[in-house]
């Protein structure tokens, strides 16, 4: 079965490289960033979280880093900059999306 | 319970995902289930859990199968990274059996637990250390200084999440009144004492309503004063006993017919290819009953060409144990820090063992996050006398170096009371672990120190 490269990024790790964004986190903290950033709507449960950054990590989207001294002894996640360009790449292509959406009035309003 | 019933479904998982996330998952779930109490939000729970399982393990299992996920992913001709992503191909048969059994045993699993919660409000806490002296090297006394100036015996503390600054307050006496007992630094002692009085004047702790949050931040507080990473406060649901339990003939015999049955945890002793000794220890044990064993083991691997010890499943033990094995990898005496001791005589391993020839043989280590305690001595030792290669994950950070004083019947402190010189530096693996040198999964440790010790034993001759 050959593989398949798919655009847009799974859901899931794609809110795992925005969730990273701005700091280092482990798998609970990504889970939590992850759950605030869309209101409560995607709650990662342990399988897919890790699913999903074990495929991250292979494709060095994200790296595994040392806990930060301050904090607790845990695996720690951290964007790389090809994962930066990833998720700006999809987040350039949802808003793509976005504008085609509003020149065909299927949205009301003028924030979504 | 509902942390067993998750660990039993995370066997579920294909061996290489438990091995590399299957601790991690299983915290998640206690970080979870410690933040989301209540019917409500642990149904929800429950419900996530089964979702995610439905959704994970089919591919978890196509990817263990195929390994289609590792291959590397060229890059889009416009130079935009890409993700790689399997077909969405419809579900195998055996994939939607497994989906099916999941399911039975996850909706089993979540009845259980929501029965359990909803019958014994749950409590989510530290484990208490046990008495075994055998097993962690704790002694537990029962604290008079938990009562001072008092003849009568503390209470029980009552209900789980019923903390009040009342019963914060007795706590609070009872751990400054230990410290300033038995902690070897009066200073730092005064101090630590005077943090926690302050913090709880300054209303710092009436944040913490439940027990085990509550354990958890007096330890912080004394260790942001002392740096002391041994010093440790925790919560016991199950009420703990006035006295350690006594070393009774009874529980000797019992002991050694469990290390009889065990071959004293000495899991394998097996030469392997290219003259390589392997030992799989599971634990470091009594020498007083065991040390016949040990020393029959190092016997068989004496003429290996190099030596692999496999502590991935070791839980600790005896330092005695600890230092009995390492003088045979050394043909002069070294100095074997341990935290439980002060600097004595005994300090020193009996190197060199008569007839030994493994003094200059090289020593390979595999390590997981389940190598804990004593086997982590063992590795802290050896890796910073430079004396072994650490193959596998970071370990547990386990040092069990305070002597356990209870406070009441719930609430108590590891306290050390020894300050051993580390010539290493001034902390040890308490809280951090011993890092291996190569880290690999604990899963494949033991094939990359095989590979290891073949191309350096090449290198040699």
């Amino acid at each position: 079965m050959p593989k398949q490269k798919l655009n847009p990024l799974p859901a899931a790790a794609f809110q795992i490289l925005l969730s990273l964004t701005e700091e280092d986190l482990h798998g609970y903290g990504i889970m939590r960033q992850v759950a605030e950033q869309t209101r409560g709507r995607m709650r990662l449960g342990p399988g897919t979280l890790y699913s999903s950054i074990q495929s991250l990590l292979e494709e060095e989207f994200i790296q595994e880093v040392e806990s930060p001294p301050s904090k607790e002894r845990r695996r720690y996640y951290r964007l790389t900059p090809s994962g930066r360009k990833l998720a700006r790449a999809e987040a350039e292509r949802l808003a793509d999306l976005l504008r085609l959406a509003r020149a065909k009035k299927i949205l009301r309003g003028q924030h979504v | 319970m509902s942390e067993k019933i998750y660990s039993w479904l995370l066997w579920l998982y294909p061996a290489r995902f438990r091995s590399v996330y299957g601790q991690e998952a299983l915290q998640l779930f206690r970080d979870r289930v410690r933040d989301e109490q209540g019917f409500f939000p642990r149904l929800r729970l429950w419900l996530d859990l089964l979702w995610d399982l439905a959704v994970s393990l089919p591919l978890e299992y196509r990817r263990a199968q195929r390994a289609l996920v590792t291959a590397s992913v060229p890059q889009a001709l416009d130079g935009t990274p890409s993700f790689s992503f399997l077909p969405d191909n419809s579900p195998r048969a055996t994939a939607l059996l497994l989906g099916g059994v999941v399911s039975v045993l996850a909706i089993s699993g979540c009845l259980t637990v929501l029965s359990y919660v909803i019958n014994h409000a749950e409590a989510k806490v530290i484990q208490p250390v046990r008495f075994t002296s055998r097993s962690s090297g704790f002694a537990s006394q029962s604290s008079p200084a938990a009562t001072p100036g008092s003849t009568s015996p503390v209470t029980a503390t009552p209900a789980i999440g019923k903390l009040d600054a009342a019963e914060r307050h007795r706590v609070i006496d009872g751990a400054v009144a230990n410290l300033k007992q038995y902690y070897p630094d009066p200073d730092l002692s005064q101090k630590m004492g005077d943090a926690l009085r302050q913090h709880e004047i300054n209303g710092e702790d009436d944040a913490a309503t439940d027990e085990a949050s509550f354990a958890r931040l007096l330890t912080r507080q004394m260790r942001d004063v002392s740096h002391d990473m041994h010093l440790d406060l925790a919560y016991s649901p199950s009420p703990l006993p006035d006295h350690p339990p006594q070393e009774t003939p009874e529980r000797l015999q019992q002991y050694r017919l469990a290390m009889q049955q065990t071959n004293c945890t000495f899991e394998k002793v097996e030469i392997l290819p290219h003259n390589i000794g392997y030992l799989m220890l599971n634990s470091f044990p009594d020498p007083a009953v065991c040390k016949s064993t040990a020393v029959a083991a190092m016997h068989r691997l004496n003429h290996v060409n190099a030596i692999i010890f496999d502590l991935r499943d070791n839980r600790g033990g005896q330092p005695e144990m600890v230092a009995l094995i390492a003088t045979y990898l050394f043909d002069h005496p070294v100095y074997f820090y341990n935290p439980r001791e002060n600097t004595s005589q005994r300090s020193w391993t009996q190197s060199p063992v008569p007839g030994s020839k493994l003094g200059d043989k090289p020593v390979y280590i595999l390590t997981s996050h389940q190598t804990m305690s004593g086997a982590e001595q063992f590795c802290y030792n050896l890796k910073m006398l430079k004396r072994a290669t650490l193959i596998g994950e970071t370990t547990a950070g386990a040092a069990h170096a305070g002597v356990w004083r209870r406070i009441d019947e719930h609430f108590g402190m590891g306290i050390p009371e020894t300050k051993p010189i580390n010539p290493f530096g001034n902390s040890d693996w308490a809280e951090v672990g011993v890092e291996p040198d190569i880290k690999v999964p604990a899963g494949d440790a033991l094939q990359t120190a095989e590979k290891l010790a073949q191309t350096n034993l090449k290198r040699t001759r």
